[in-house]
């Protein structure tokens, strides 16, 4: 059994101290240990993008960083990006453009467009394409997913 | 995955001496996206990994001076991609640093791992072997630079010692102009491993620099000095030849399942083609 | 873009039922649950494509810190029980005999993630490897090892072979016919995966004297039978929870590790639960693929004499529903033409490799490909415009192109106008560019059963209870919209409850884009009949005749005036209050004569065509412009609809450009995981993707739609490969068109 290694983050806005195996990825603490299921698991190479969030300022995929790497950092996942209840702009577009279909891959494709209009205001569709390339979506959504993110940079931040 | 014993030195010298005292049963941590990987399927079991990214001395961040630009070890891809001085000096890294992945590998992909995995098809190797890059390690002896063409063995194996880490890549601002282009070859258009990379470069003394990588154990640099590769008016005829002997280095392996050798060869051509074109082309125009 | 009440919901886009748990994570999918005590599972296999399992210690394992027990067939009721929706072949676990790289011989159950994963590895199984098929070549040799024991099968002839089954249809005389040209080629189809985001994932615990599952399961009610009849349990004493899957596309309909995962809870005392990796999941669902003979009679004038196709389609292990796709995707494979002679072989032939399962389109984009391929050789061999020849052989409505199915249920050659226009076919094309243009058909259900209970709350609020699954494909919102539209509530005043088989009635399954026809009937009868006591309690309110009284959509209608649905509601149900309750069923009999088991509810029909270039030195292609266009009846939801289609197109791109197994030369297969397996990405779309439908309300759906949501998939590869053909001047046979393909093409060009 190996040892636990303290660690301090604050996760969505909030400061929390918690134990942490030194081989459990940041994945695995979100979810199994704080409950934040709204992160998904599913390729665990770094390929699908299911697992975004926010470390420090950047998006990264959770299933590449181990848990103790994140110490002393901050944290946002899916669930911290609007009020308790609410919608972001950003998700109100997804919801309005028809940007989903089974879900799944859709919290890391948030996460990753939550990004992108930070850093671009007004990105081109090739620039949403390339800013999204690490989100897989078999549904194939893009089309939607794109026009959503297009929106919600025309309505301004929110 | 199985455990480990996380070790997160706050100094160089700390670090130096957990390498050094654990050997290859020790495995350095820094942006994770090849490391990671490897310990979930089990085809590396260190007994530690070693977190550089909390040591002092090894701060990420591109520093120029006295001729060389310095690009700390544990710099990510996006930075690298982003800097103004790499884009205008070494735009050829710059595009390699851009395709690594997707935005969230590049966000923690470091130009240090990159090299210090020693993939064959190392997005960077190329253009970092046009360039003329020099590794800065350190370890239980002290401090070297190694040439880059010196640096890489085969997949997975460099010529760092035991203890030694990488703390920096650096580039010589070249004395002469040089243009340079990246390119690789992909299965499909969305990001992936390359089975092609190739970077090529041509200077204001006509020299022509060629180098690729994924078409052997380990990526290789050839260079002619002739200066008919880099005169746009020179016969297509005297610039094949002079090619195929650059080509006739790479061994691209049999067993690969991402593209046969012929393709492989096949493909090392037309790239080298179209990047020289792109080479001279930039040189023109005076970028 | 909320709903109205009193709005006529069916036709808009309203936001998607279900749609804010997807845009903020709070939607729980099966392994976003967890319930207290919980043991976690994994899968112990061995690293070769076929074995004799000779001893498993699994004594190492089990001392481990952590784990409670590791589950071998010697655990397991003798003889192992057997199951699958076809044959009884599949066993909970491995007994004897693995009989593909990734078939479980143990399973280990751990209080943590961590202790079971690390017990796998000290699970020591002792085998022998045994000669694997993993091709149609191999696995019809005559010397080929049998992959399903013979008595599996007894009397059958082909029994002592790897044919599972041969599927015959034909009609007029093929070899009597006579035809001006004969064109002949082979085609082939490679084995690709779902790879859904959402890898599988099954919970079970013990549940009083019964057990309740959780799964990703498509079918929850016949995911339930069977669970019933392994574990000896009346249905009552069985509960399927069914979370919508996180995609699904047919991997996720049938029973795989349910059973297994159920036992070891029985075991247990406790709740396991198993996730798969995703790289297990490419070794647990696939498609199948095959290699399609196709021999086409022409006239001169590009009228279709005869068509002579011979499918052998290689199948996994496991039979699942795999020959079923073999049958239902081979049988309207001479396509939506009128063709006079027609002669279809197909057989379903067993290998070592991963069961093959349902994946939209269901056997047909296999032998499309290969059709529609050859039609635009008999084309160009005659001279032929390859929309001509379509236009001059398309079956006009109402025609029997299969002379004893549902005749053409669509205005065919209007979708086939629509996309040449959208295309621009006939105008004159850049240099490198090509043009393609296909049309894909596919039965819908042939048998069905669907109920639906709705109840009316007494505020005018709706509970649907439907037990289709919701993966994706929007039904949850369909149904949604036809409770509101027809009970006048509100959109967002309308519940959907599904996947729970203890409180939602049956439903035979979620596949062969039924749920709108099907279902979406049986929650429009559930609520007439609620429109029926509405109006029998408007009559008894207002002392009027029955007849008197209409139920439009949410307005009640008395002579003279018009009543909400509260206005007679509230007063109708008094001071006790209560509710209305209406049930609805759909059902499609079997027709045992019928070689499918019954016609088709409707046929999908869809007309892609595509622009294209083509790198010469690289072989890469490019599509320019991609244009779909589907007959779908009434679009109920026209966003959702567009979305089903840009899916399957954009899914479909997948295994004509980059997607395939790679197999190594024992059978293992070498590109599992997401690193090595490809599938497009937001930089791998069509440069512009244009998708239309024609709505004609002609299907037997509610207000005339048809089910859709597969045919846009059908013909993918047969447009594409029609325009990169133009471009390079080549034909390619052989999927998918990858770029080092079509470099070698290049190459060998004359």
């Amino acid at each position: 059994m190996s040892d636990l290694i303290p660690i301090r983050v604050t996760v969505n806005g909030r400061a929390r101290a918690f134990d942490v195996a030194a081989h459990h990825t940041l994945l695995e603490v979100l979810r199994d240990d704080l409950q934040l299921t709204g992160t998904k698991e599913c390729c665990l190479v770094g390929e699908c993008g299911a697992c975004t969030v926010r470390l420090d300022g950047r998006i990264v995929d959770s299933c590449l960083v181990l848990a103790v790497e994140s110490d002393g950092g901050e944290v946002t996942t899916v669930e911290g990006l609007a009020p308790e209840g609410g919608l972001s702009r950003l998700q109100a577009a997804f919801l309005d453009e028809g940007a989903v279909q089974c879900g799944f891959c859709i919290p890391g494709q948030v996460m990753a467009a939550d990004d992108l209009l930070g850093r671009v205001a007004r990105p081109t569709v090739a620039e949403i394409h390339e800013g999204l390339a690490g989100n897989l979506c078999r549904c194939g959504c893009y089309e939607q997913i794109t026009a959503a993110v297009t929106a919600a940079a025309e309505a301004g931040p929110g | 995955m199985q455990t480990f014993t996380y070790a997160r030195p706050a100094t160089l010298a700390e670090a130096v001496a957990t390498l050094e005292a654990h050997g290859p049963d020790a495995r350095a941590l820094a942006g994770g996206t090849d490391l990671i990987i490897r310990l979930r399927d089990g085809s590396v079991s260190p007994s530690v990994v070693v977190d550089l990214k909390r040591i002092a001395e090894l701060r990420p961040g591109i520093r120029d001076g006295d001729g060389w630009l310095s690009i700390g070890a544990t710099t990510v891809m996006t930075d690298i991609a982003a800097d103004p001085r790499v884009a205008r000096q070494f735009r050829a890294l710059a595009e390699a640093a851009a395709v690594v992945g997707s935005v969230q590998i590049r966000n923690r992909a470091t130009l240090g791992g990159n090299v210090c995995n020693a993939s064959p098809a190392a997005d960077t190797a190329p253009a970092l072997l046009v360039y003329g890059a020099e590794v800065v390690a350190v370890g239980p002896g002290g401090s070297r630079r190694i040439p880059i063409g010196d640096f890489f063995v085969r997949s997975g194996e460099t010529t760092l010692a035991r203890g030694e880490l990488v703390t920096s890549i650096e580039l010589p601002v070249p004395a002469r102009r040089m243009s340079a282009v990246h390119l690789r070859r992909t299965r499909r258009r969305g990001h992936d491993l390359a089975s092609v990379t190739l970077c090529c470069g041509v200077d204001e003394a006509g020299v022509a620099r060629l180098a690729f990588g994924s078409v052997g154990p380990r990526p290789i640099l050839a260079v002619d000095a002739t200066g008919v590769l880099a005169d746009a008016g020179a016969p297509a005829e005297a610039k094949a030849e002079i090619l195929e002997r650059m080509y006739a280095e790479a061994s691209p392996s049999p067993r690969s399942m991402r593209a046969s050798p012929e393709y492989r060869r096949a493909m090392l051509r037309v790239l080298g083609g179209r990047a020289l074109r792109i080479a001279i082309d930039r040189l023109a125009a005076g970028e | 873009m909320s709903a109205e009440i009193g709005g006529a919901l069916v036709g808009d886009s309203p936001r998607r039922v279900g749609g804010h748990g997807r845009v903020t994570g709070l939607q729980r999918y099966v392994a976003d649950l967890h319930l207290p005590d919980e043991l976690h599972a994994r899968l112990v296999t061995v690293p070769v494509a076929r074995a004799r399992i000779i001893a498993i210690d699994a004594s190492a394992a089990e001392r481990a810190p952590g784990v409670r027990f590791v589950m071998t067939a010697a655990d397991l009721p003798q003889p192992m029980p057997r199951f699958g929706p076809q044959f009884r072949d599949r066993p909970v676990i491995a007994v004897g005999e693995t009989k593909y790289h990734g078939d479980p011989v143990a399973a280990v159950v751990a209080e943590t993630r961590d202790a079971a994963e690390a017990a796998v590895a000290l699970v020591r199984v002792e085998y022998e490897e045994l000669p694997a098929v993993f091709t149609i070549a191999a696995a019809l040799d005559p010397g080929a090892p049998l992959v399903q024991d013979p008595s599996l099968r007894p009397g059958d002839p082909l029994a002592s072979t790897n044919v599972l089954r041969e599927h015959r249809v034909a009609w007029g005389d093929v070899d009597a016919a006579t035809a001006d040209l004969v064109v002949e080629n082979r085609y082939t189809f490679p084995i690709v995966t779902h790879f859904a985001i959402e890898p599988h994932a099954f919970v079970a615990a013990p549940d009083g004297d019964g057990i309740a599952v959780w799964s990703s399961i498509q079918h929850p009610n016949w995911l339930q039978k069977i669970l019933a009849q392994i574990l000896s349990l009346p249905l009552s004493r069985i509960r399927v929870f069914a979370p919508d899957p996180g995609g699904a596309f047919g991997g996720k309909q049938h029973t795989k590790y349910e059973p297994l995962v159920a036992f070891m809870a029985l075991r247990a005392g406790r709740p396991v639960r198993l996730v798969l990796t995703l790289e297990e999941t490419f070794q647990a669902v696939r498609r199948a693929a095959a290699e399609v003979r196709v021999r086409t009679g022409f006239m001169t004038d590009g009228t279709l004499a005869f068509q002579d196709i011979a499918a052998d389609y290689l199948i996994g292990a496991y039979a699942d529903i795999a020959d079923r796709v073999v049958g239902k995707g081979s049988y309207p494979g001479c396509g939506p033409y009128r063709v006079p002679a027609a002669r279809i072989l197909a057989r379903s032939v067993l290998s070592h490799t991963v069961p093959s399962t349902a994946f939209r389109g269901f056997g047909n984009p296999q032998v499309n490909w290969a059709v529609e391929s050859n039609l635009d050789a008999g084309a160009l061999a005659l001279g032929i415009d390859r929309l001509e020849v379509r236009l001059r052989n398309v079956a006009r409505r109402g025609e029997a192109f299969i002379p004893f199915d549902t005749p053409a249920d669509g205005h065919w050659e209007q979708p086939l106008r629509r996309a040449a226009e959208l295309i621009g076919w006939g105008t004159p094309l850049p240099p490198g560019h090509g043009r393609g243009i296909a049309l894909g058909i596919k039965s819908g259900p042939t048998t069905g059963l669907s109920y639906a209970t709705v109840r009316l709350l007494v505020d005018g609020s709706v509970i649907v209870f439907a037990g289709t699954s919701d993966m994706g494909q929007g039904a949850r919102t369909v149904f949604a919209q036809i409770a509101a539209q027809e009970l006048g509530a509100p959109l967002d005043w309308v519940t959907v409850v599904m996947g729970d088989t203890s409180v939602v009635p049956y439903d035979q399954q979620t596949s062969a884009s039924r749920s709108t026809v099907l279902m979406g009937n049986a929650v429009l009868a559930a609520c007439r009949e609620i429109q029926a006591k509405l109006r029998a309690m408007a009559a008894r309110l207002h002392g009027l005749a029955e007849a008197s009284v209409g139920v439009d959509r949410g307005v009640v209608r008395l002579p003279g005036r018009d009543l909400t649905v509260l206005e007679v509601l509230v007063p109708g149900l008094g001071r006790l209050g209560g509710e209305l309750v209406g049930n609805g069923e759909m059902r499609k009999d079997a027709e045992p004569d019928h070689p499918l088991g019954g016609s088709a509810a409707f046929f999908e029909f869809n007309c892609t065509a595509v622009e294209a270039s083509v790198d010469e030195e690289t072989g890469d292609v490019t599509i320019a412009r991609y244009v779909t266009v589907s007959d779908v009846g009434k679009a109920i939801n026209p966003l959702q609809v567009r979305m089903q289609d840009e899916g399957a197109a954009i899914q479909g791109l997948g295994h004509t450009l980059m997607e395939h197994y790679v197999f190594d030369e024992t059978g293992r297969i070498r590109n599992l995981g997401a690193i090595d397996y490809r599938i497009p990405t937001s930089l791998d779309l069509p440069l512009e993707i244009v998708s239309e439908i024609i709505e004609n309300e002609d299907g037997p759906g509610p207000y005339g739609s048809k089910g859709m949501s597969e045919g846009a998939l059908l013909c993918v590869a047969s447009a594409v490969g029609g325009a990169v053909r133009e471009a390079i001047g080549v034909p390619i046979r052989d999927l998918p068109l990858t770029p080092e393909r079509v470099w070698r093409a290049l190459q060998e060009r004359p």
